[in-house]
């Protein structure tokens, strides 16, 4: 089975070949299918090829390695290995609670209708600010966060669902009444200003 | 119509080269040379040579 990657490569190779009959010999264009070739090489395929290199760059970008390639994200990546299981990205994380090489990703997208196409557009956001302009420190959640994203994978979960603390505020925290991040009972995050002064995990090799 | 042919092919195809240079890595430069390098050499080299079959077009007409 060819992947993605071989996919695009194998495109662009062929894109390449064919728009080089057309340079080398643009006189071929004179005949209905020299028109055809010069079409297929320099409209069709290449658009192929672009289209499939962008949604190959947008799989990528939902890779933890993509979010932390940037240098402002390195202490949120370092905090994903904070020895304390109050910290609740990091217990995610060393758990396997959510996949490993999509941390971020799944954790700060909407899971609400449009929510993948709004976080990739945030996320061209953050690329355009990061290069062209100023981000913002210390980094915030545009929106307070939402329980919506927690229930996701916790809601129908018997250790969530069985908790006494959870039945007995079961409808707020399902309409996000109360929100599980900020009501003082799951409230420790990233906190990056604190790692200087916490234990890490070294996973073992 | 030749000229433009040669010159559309070859923004494409160095379009083409950069998305496969930006394949090789996964950070944010890379996705941003794919977007606007990439997209630019593409966006001109399409656009040319769809100009480029219009004018012939209307040179043959006004022939």
């Amino acid at each position: 089975m060819i992947g993605p990657q071989t996919l695009v490569f194998l495109l662009i190779g062929a894109s390449i070949l064919l728009i080089l009959v057309v340079v080398i010999r643009p006189s071929i264009t004179a005949s209905r299918e020299g028109k055809i070739i010069a079409f297929l090489a320099l409209f069709i395929v290449p658009v192929v090829a672009a289209g499939v290199g962008a949604s190959e760059h947008m799989e990528r970008s939902e890779q933890t390695q993509f979010c932390l390639s940037c240098h402002i994200m390195e202490p949120y990546g370092r905090s994903l290995y904070v020895d304390d299981k109050s910290y609740i990205p990091a217990a995610h994380f060393q758990n396997h609670r959510i996949p490993v090489d999509k941390a971020c990703y799944t954790c700060h997208t909407d899971y609400a209708m449009f929510g993948t196409i709004h976080a990739k557009m945030e996320g061209l956001h953050h690329v355009y600010v990061y290069w062209f302009g100023t981000p913002m420190n210390p980094i915030r959640l545009y929106q307070p966060y939402n329980n919506r994203e927690c229930l996701h994978c916790h809601s129908g979960a018997r250790s969530f669902e069985e908790s006494p603390t959870h039945t007995a505020m079961m409808g707020d925290l399902k309409a996000s009444k109360i929100s599980c991040a900020t009501s003082g009972c799951h409230d420790t995050f990233h906190n990056v200003d604190q790692l200087d002064h916490v234990k890490f995990w070294k996973p073992i090799e | 119509m030749l000229r433009k042919l040669r010159l559309s092919g070859i923004l494409v195809i160095l379009g083409l080269i950069v998305e496969a240079l930006s394949l090789f890595w996964n950070n944010a430069f890379s996705f941003m040379s794919f977007v606007v390098i990439s997209g630019s050499l593409f966006a001109s080299g399409i656009l040319l040579f769809l100009y480029s079959l219009v004018s012939s077009q209307t040179s043959a007409f006004d022939n």
